[in-house]
């Protein structure tokens, strides 16, 4: 069972600072040859300030704490069911953001075949101007309330 | 090579992306996905505990799956600016699994000089299983002439052009979800009939409009 108390509980705001090797090896990581993660004179021909990050990047950020592990179920048993990403602006080489986390939903939603329990991540980033940089929200399942687990 | 970009005249409501095989996941990519996420739950890596858990081997942590996604989109967008990209995810990814990527523009939309396009994308196992599916939409802009212009700190072209896919909404049956093979709706040629059974099209084949004077200077 998900404990609801866990709704609301916030990460401290934590500094990550974007790299061009942890942006290459996310890339690497993925097989994505792209050279825009990996040449700077290339992404400013794109019209990029410098190597980009690839569109899941955030994904590495650090968050102060893992929210996931609040939740009151192990790790193993969350399945990511759904991930969504908004962004302001590209992430780039260089920039230096704000991240924090919230549990934004504890709840129980329809399934398929009966309940499902959900919990609801939103993680942000801000630019030390307090700017909006990207949002991220990740809806996990707790294995066993739905049938594909 | 200087970099080919992709801008709002050339695409239309149902173009195809070019579909993107990727090399079957193996475990060393699990590894190094990883240490690149920094996230180690030895579920994706450490074949022993999973099967402590009853699993047949590791598996790839969903995200993965959307970074292919986004392979896909960043390939074919070059040059868009990723405003919105959601996933959802349907299967587990496995070792030995081979994805492939697929996507369409599913909308177009410009106002104000301001233009965006909209994709469905998926992707499916080897054995034609749908893994992940999701959206995404892109900033882009209008033409060359757009971006030119607004990089010298003009106004911007104005074309204002209506969401495609609603029209198209209207003129069709209402038909849910799994992604239709639709053919790609190529810009009309001179001189080729327009498809008839999309009338849509003719109304939002928009010419760049003269550069009217913006009410507003803005420089981005």
């Amino acid at each position: 069972m998900l404990d609801r108390s866990s709704l609301g509980k916030t990460s401290s705001p934590t500094l990550n600072e974007v790299e061009r090797g942890a942006i290459r090896r996310f890339a690497e990581s993925l097989g994505d040859g792209n050279p825009v993660y990996f040449d700077a004179d290339y992404a400013r021909a794109s019209g990029l300030p410098n190597v980009v990050a690839p569109p899941t990047f955030p994904l590495s950020f650090h968050t102060g704490s893992d929210l996931r592990e609040a939740l009151g179920v192990p790790l193993r048993s969350l399945i990511n069911a759904e991930c969504v990403f908004e962004y302001e602006r590209p992430i780039c080489a260089g920039d230096r953001l704000l991240v924090t986390s919230k549990v934004a939903e504890v709840s129980e939603r329809p399934g398929a075949t009966g309940k499902v329990e959900v919990a609801v991540l939103e993680d942000e980033g801000r630019d030390e101007e307090g700017r909006l940089v990207y949002r991220m929200k990740r809806t996990l399942v707790v294995r066993g309330t739905r049938e594909n687990g | 090579m200087p970099p080919r970009k992709l801008y709002f005249e050339n695409v239309r409501v149902g173009d195809e992306i070019p579909a993107m095989a990727k090399a079957p996941v193996d475990r060393v990519q699990l590894a190094r996905y990883a240490g690149a996420t920094g996230d180690f739950h030895p579920l994706h890596v450490d074949e022993a505990f999973a099967k402590t858990l009853g699993m047949p081997s590791v598996y790839a942590p969903s995200p993965l799956g959307q970074g292919f996604l986004g392979q896909l989109i960043t390939d074919w967008a070059r040059g868009a600016q990723i405003k919105k990209f959601s996933t959802k995810f349907i299967r587990l990814i496995w070792p030995g699994d081979t994805l492939v990527c697929k996507g369409r523009v599913s909308d177009r939309h410009g106002e104000n000089g301001k233009y965006a396009i909209e994709l469905d994308v998926w992707a499916e196992n080897q054995k034609g299983e749908l893994v992940l599916k999701g959206n995404t939409t892109l900033s882009v802009f209008y033409s060359s002439e757009d971006e030119n212009r607004q990089k010298a700190g003009q106004p911007p072209v104005v074309v204002n052009v209506p969401r495609e896919n609603i029209l198209e909404r209207a003129a069709e049956p209402p038909k849910k979800s799994a992604p239709k093979p639709a053919k790609p709706a190529k810009p009309a040629k001179p001189g080729k009939p327009a498809k008839a059974q999309k009338p849509a099209k003719a109304a939002t084949k928009p010419k760049p409009a003269k550069p009217k004077p913006a009410p507003k200077k803005k420089k981005r």
